[in-house]
C-alpha cells in the first residue's frame, strides 16, 4: 500500500545486512576491521540469546516500517526490558512490496511449524489466515472489555467470525484534506456532506479559486475499492452482506454512492476525467501545488503539503473526517498493520506476552514518535508528548474513529480483483446499477 | 571446424582401452547440458502444465488433481477472454507497426550517408532502457492534464480538450501499443537492417543498370529475400509482445474497466495476489498454447517461404 512509501527506504537496509552477511563470509578473519565492523552490526543479536540461553526464544515476522529507528531496535528494546522472552526479528520486505510480504508470510505460516510465533499483517489479510486456522485465536487473552481501548474499527477488522484474531497495532485510513484559505473564501465551513461539498467544490471551481475541486483516485488498484468502500458505507450500505456470505453491491446505497463517484466527473464535473487512471501520487500532485480545494487520501500527504520544497499550499491545508451522504456517517476507509500469533506456536505464552508489549500504550506511543504510525488506542491521542512532536497526527482522532474495514472474508484477494474490474466498469460507463449488479453476481460466486 | 570433426575419429581409435563403449560418450558428455536445461526449462514447464490439472492454493491449502476443471472454468471465465482479445490485438497492433516503421528505419539506414554510424547507434536507445522507465516516461509524456502530447495536440488544434489517455478504455491500450512500438522499433530496424545487409550487391547493381527504380528493386529484389529474416524478427516480436507485462503493471494495471488488462497482468494477479496457483497455471498454459500456435503459424511460413526459395 503506498500509504507507507516513506517507509521504503528499508528495503535498502534489508540489502545491506544481507551484503554484510554476505562480506563477512568472505572476509572472515583475513581483514580485521571489516569483520569486527560486521559483526558489530550482524550479530549483536546472536551474541545476546547465546548469553541468554535460559530465556524462551520467540520469532517475530514483520514488514520492515523505518522511521528514526527500525523494528529492529523495538524488539532490540524488548529483549533489553525483560529477561524471560527473547524475540528474534524475521525482517520481511517494506510494506510498499505488499504483495512479497504477504507471500512471504504465508510461505511462513503455511509450513505449520510455529515459526514466526507472533507476526504482523496488513487488514485485508486477516480474515484469510484465520479462515487458513494459521491466526490464533485472542479471545481468551484479551476479552471483549480490554477491546474497547482501540477504534472500534480496528477491533472489527480483527475480528473473524466472532472470534478475535488479531490485535490491533497502528492504524491509517482515508482522509479529507481540504485548502483552509478556499473554505474561508466560499462560506468558512468544512462540508459535511458530500453534496454541500460538490455545492463549494463547484462554486471554487466556476470562481477560478482552484482548477479541480475534488480529487480521489479512480484507477482500477485496491485504492478505488478503499474509495469505495468510504461512500458506501457513508451511505449506509455495504460491499458484503454482514454475514459476509453474500454482496449487497447492487443495493440502491451503493448505487448511489458510486453514482456520486460518477457523477464527480460526468455531472458536477468537480473531478477531472484523469481521477480514473490517477492512484494515491497522481491525486496527491495537483493538490499539493495548489490546484485543487478538496482531496481524498491517506495521512502521507500532510507532510509532504507541509514541506516548503514539494508544495505550494504550507499551511494553507488541513484535514477533517469524509464527508456523507444526508442522514449517514462519515466512514473512513482502514489500512494499517495489525499484530497476530502463529495457531501452530510451540511458544503461546511468551508470543502473547510479547504481543501485549507490542500493542502496548507505551509501544505504540513510541511507534508514534519514532516510526509515524498512527496507535490503535484513542486513548493516546491525548499524550502531551504526542501532541507537542505530532499535532498533526494526534489530531486525527476524530477521522479514526470512523474508520471502516474493507469486505471481512477470507476470500478478500479474489473479491477485491472483482470489486476494482467492477467498480471502474461502473464509473467508466456510466451503467452504475447495471454493472454493480453484475460484480454483486460474480463476488456471490466467490464468497458463497 | 577441422579439430573437431577430427577429434571423434581420435577417440574411436583409442576405443579399446576404455572401459565405455564409444556410443555412450558422446551422450555422457552432452549429460550437464541435458541437467541444466532439463531442470531450468523443462521441469517448470511440465511442472506448471501440472499445475495447472490441480487445485493448489496457498490460501485454502488445496491440492488435489481437478483434471480439466480449470480449463472448463477458463473458457467460461469472461475476464480471461477479455484478456486474451487485448494481448492478441496488442500482439498484432505492435508487431505489425513495428514492421513496417522498422523496415522503413532499415533502408534508410541502409543507404550510406555521413553520420550513420552514430545514428545506427543512437537509434538503439530506446530498446536499451528499461521498459519500467519507458513506461513512466511514457506515463509522463500521455499525462491526462500536464503531458507534453496533450499540449502539442491543444495547441496544433488537433484536439479542443485535453484527452484522458490511460484513464479512458477507448485510448488506454492504443497509448500503451505507441509506448510498445516507440521502444521496440529499433530492435525490429536492427535485425531487419542486418537481412537487408545480406541482399547481394550484385543483383541490385544488375538491376539498376537495367534501369528499375528504387521501387522495383525494393520489391522485386530486397523484400523477396529479406522475407525469411522478416518472418523470424516478426516471431520473435510476436512471441515477445504476447508476455507484455511490465508497461501493463506500471501504467494502468488493467484498467480502466478491464480496458488493458493482458494475460501476463491477469495470471500475475491470479497466480500472486489471490495465489491459487492451479488456475493460474491453467492461465499460464493457455498462454503458452496461444504461443504455441503464434510460432506455428510464423513457421509455417517461414517453410513454405523456404522452399520457393530453394
Amino acid at each position: 500500500m503506498p500509504v507507507f512509501k516513506k517507509a521504503s527506504a528499508g528495503s535498502n537496509a534489508t540489502g545491506f545486512s544481507t551484503m554484510l552477511d554476505r562480506r563477512q563470509l568472505l572476509l572472515g578473519a583475513a581483514s580485521a576491521a571489516v569483520g569486527a565492523a560486521t559483526l558489530g552490526v550482524t550479530s549483536g543479536l546472536g551474541m545476546r540469546s547465546a548469553r541468554a540461553a535460559d530465556r524462551t526464544e520467540i520469532s517475530f515476522a514483520s514488514a520492515s516500517f523505518f522511521g528514526k529507528e527500525g523494528l529492529g531496535d523495538l524488539v532490540k528494546a524488548y529483549n533489553e526490558s525483560q529477561d524471560r522472552i527473547m524475540v528474534k526479528f524475521i525482517e520481511l520486505p517494506p510494506p510498499s512490496s505488499s504483495t512479497e510480504v504477504y507471500q512471504g508470510l504465508i510461505q511462513q505460516l503455511a509450513r505449520r511449524n510455529g515459526t514466526p510465533d507472533v507476526f504482523s499483517q496488513d487488514v485485508i489479510w486477516i480474515a484469510g489466515f484465520a479462515a487458513a486456522g494459521w491466526a490464533l485465536p485472542l479471545d481468551e487473552y484479551f476479552p471483549k472489555e480490554k477491546r474497547g481501548d482501540y477504534f472500534p474499527g480496528t477491533v472489527a477488522a480483527c475480528t473473524y467470525n466472532e472470534k478475535l484474531t488479531a490485535l490491533p497495532w497502528f492504524v491509517d485510513s482515508g482522509m479529507f484534506y481540504y485548502r483552509k484559505d478556499l473554505v474561508d473564501k466560499h462560506g468558512g465551513k468544512v462540508p459535511e456532506t458530500w453534496e454541500d461539498m460538490a455545492t463549494i467544490a463547484a462554486a471554487a471551481q466556476k470562481a477560478g479559486d482552484a482548477k479541480f475541486g475534488y480529487l480521489w483516485q479512480g484507477k482500477q488498484a485496491e485504492v478505488l475499492i478503499c474509495d469505495a468502500v468510504e461512500v458506501i458505507t457513508s451511505n449506509g450500505g455495504s460491499i458484503l452482506a454482514p454475514d459476509g456470505k453474500s454482496s449487497i453491491l447492487g443495493e440502491k446505497a451503493a448505487v448511489e454512492a458510486i453514482q456520486f463517484l460518477y457523477d464527480t466527473i460526468n455531472k458536477t464535473k468537480i473531478s477531472p476525467q484523469n481521477v480514473l487512471s490517477w492512484d494515491e501520487e497522481p491525486s496527491r500532485q495537483p493538490f499539493t501545488s495548489g490546484e485543487a480545494m478538496f482531496m481524498r487520501n491517506w495521512s502521507y500527504v500532510y507532510p509532504i503539503a507541509q514541506d516548503p520544497k514539494a508544495s505550494h499550499v504550507v499551511d494553507k491545508v488541513a484535514v477533517a473526517p469524509l464527508p456523507h451522504f444526508a442522514g449517514g456517517k462519515s466512514a473512513a476507509c482502514l489500512g494499517g498493520y495489525q499484530l497476530g500469533v502463529n495457531a501452530n506456536s510451540k511458544k503461546r505464552e511468551a508470543a502473547i506476552e510479547f504481543l501485549t508489549w507490542m500493542s502496548s500504550p507505551e509501544t505504540q506511543t513510541r511507534l508514534a514518535l519514532n516510526f509515524g504510525l498512527a496507535p490503535s488506542r484513542p486513548a493516546i491521542f491525548q499524550d502531551a508528548k504526542l501532541k507537542a512532536q505530532q499535532p498533526f497526527m494526534a489530531s486525527l482522532q476524530n477521522v479514526f474513529t470512523g474508520a471502516t474495514p474493507r469486505p471481512i472474508t477470507p476470500q478478500y484477494a479474489k473479491v477485491t480483483l472483482a470489486l476494482q474490474s467492477g467498480i471502474s466498469k461502473a464509473l467508466v460507463s456510466g451503467k452504475v446499477e447495471a454493472e454493480l449488479k453484475s460484480a454483486a453476481e460474480q463476488i456471490n460466486k466467490i464468497v458463497a | 571446424m577441422a579439430t573437431a570433426v577430427t577429434a571423434p575419429a581420435d577417440g574411436r581409435t583409442q576405443k579399446s582401452t576404455r572401459a565405455l563403449p564409444s556410443a555412450l560418450w558422446p551422450w555422457l558428455l552432452l549429460l550437464p547440458a541435458f541437467i541444466s536445461l532439463g531442470s531450468v526449462s523443462f521441469y517448470p514447464i511440465v511442472n506448471g502444465i501440472y499445475l495447472s490439472f490441480t487445485n493448489r492454493s496457498l490460501i485454502t491449502q488445496d491440492n488435489d488433481f481437478v483434471g480439466i476443471a480449470n480449463y472448463a472454468q477458463l473458457l467460461a471465465d469472461p475476464p480471461f477472454w477479455n484478456a486474451w482479445w487485448h494481448t492478441i490485438w496488442f500482439t498484432i497492433a505492435s508487431t505489425g507497426l513495428e514492421t513496417l516503421i522498422g523496415l522503413a528505419m532499415a533502408l534508410i539506414l541502409c543507404e550510406s550517408f555521413s553520420g550513420r554510424g552514430v545514428i545506427r547507434a543512437a537509434m538503439l536507445v530506446p530498446w536499451a532502457m528499461p521498459t519500467v522507465v519507458t513506461s513512466k516516461m511514457f506515463g509522463w509524456l500521455f499525462d491526462g492534464q500536464h503531458g507534453i502530447i496533450n499540449f502539442i495536440l491543444l495547441h496544433a488544434g488537433l484536439i479542443d480538450q485535453n484527452v484522458n489517455w490511460y484513464g479512458s478504455p477507448d485510448t488506454a491500450l492504443t497509448t500503451i501499443i505507441l509506448a510498445d512500438v516507440w521502444k521496440t522499433t529499433p530492435f525490429m530496424a536492427l535485425l531487419l537492417l542486418t537481412g537487408l545487409q545480406t541482399v547481394p550487391k550484385s543483383l541490385i547493381e544488375a538491376a539498376r543498370m537495367d534501369g528499375a527504380k528504387a521501387w522495383t528493386i525494393f520489391w522485386n529484389i530486397r523484400l523477396p529475400l529479406l522475407l525469411p529474416t522478416l518472418l523470424i524478427a516478426g516471431l520473435f516480436r510476436a512471441l515477445d509482445a504476447f508476455r507484455v507485462f511490465d508497461l501493463v503493471y506500471v501504467l494502468t494495471g488493467g484498467g480502466p474497466a478491464d480496458s488493458t488488462e493482458t494475460l501476463s497482468t491477469l495470471s500475475y494477479k491470479i497466480l500472486f495476489s489471490t495465489l491459487q496457483f492451479g488456475y493460474g497455471s491453467a492461465v499460464s498454459t493457455a498462454m503458452f498454447i496461444t504461443e504455441g500456435m503464434i510460432a506455428v503459424v510464423f513457421c509455417l511460413f517461414l517453410v513454405r517461404q523456404i522452399r520457393k526459395t530453394t
